[in-house]
């Protein structure tokens, strides 16, 4: 397995697992009223979406610091991940935006903490989506020879 | 994808049975491109094609042939 392949798969797994951590906290803490007005919540979530993403980005980039770790094939499925991340970000858009406006019809308008929510949700699925499209790279590559 | 056949399996044969690691380190790139291109799952760049070449010592036509 190329080193950005073994790279993406651990991005995946500590995405994953923080997104998890991040939706099981949220839900069992009292969902998005409780995250409006407790500030120790707002700091746990802020603390989980941040670590994770910063967790991510270290072992991603530290793993691929060493010469010789990336080649020229590897630059070629790293280019073609963003057109994964840019689907994902937009289903996540849609969905989101369906099930706001669905939500919120009868009152005309959504609470603003929804802002701070979309944003981390964009963020941990684009982080996932890379590894996802480096991933989906190296099969897309074995399997069109 | 054009039909690009090459003889790197062959030629690290020839060259005192050299390794993956070896032609790799020697070409610049990860040995998993090495498998690769033998494997014929990537037809690589014009200069990787000619590091190849180089590590082996022979000319570019030798490595790699268009079977247009």
């Amino acid at each position: 397995m190329a080193p950005l392949q073994k790279r993406a798969w651990w991005g995946l797994a500590i995405g994953l697992v923080f997104a998890l951590a991040f939706l099981l906290v949220f839900v069992f803490k009292g969902g998005i009223e409780t995250f409006d007005e407790d500030q120790g919540f707002r700091i746990i979530i802020d603390i989980l979406w941040v670590g994770g993403l910063i967790a991510s980005g270290v072992i991603v980039n530290l793993s691929l610091r060493k010469p010789g770790m990336v080649d020229e094939r590897d630059r070629l499925i790293m280019d073609r991940a963003p057109r994964i991340q840019w689907l994902a970000v937009v289903f996540t858009l849609v969905a989101w935006t369906i099930t706001l406006s669905e939500a919120y019809h009868e009152t005309g308008m959504v609470p603003t903490v929804f802002l701070f929510v979309i944003f981390m949700s964009i963020l941990i699925v684009s982080t996932l989506a890379q590894s996802l499209g480096i991933i989906i790279g190296y099969w897309r590559m074995n399997r069109d020879a | 994808m054009p039909r690009i056949r090459n003889n790197i399996r062959r030629l690290r044969f020839d060259h005192d049975e050299m390794t993956q690691e070896e032609l790799a380190s020697h070409a610049g790139c990860t040995r998993q491109t090495i498998i690769a291109l033998e494997q014929s799952k990537y037809v690589p760049s014009i200069e990787l094609a000619f590091r190849i070449a180089r590590a082996f010592g022979v000319k570019l036509e030798e490595v790699f042939q268009y079977e247009g």
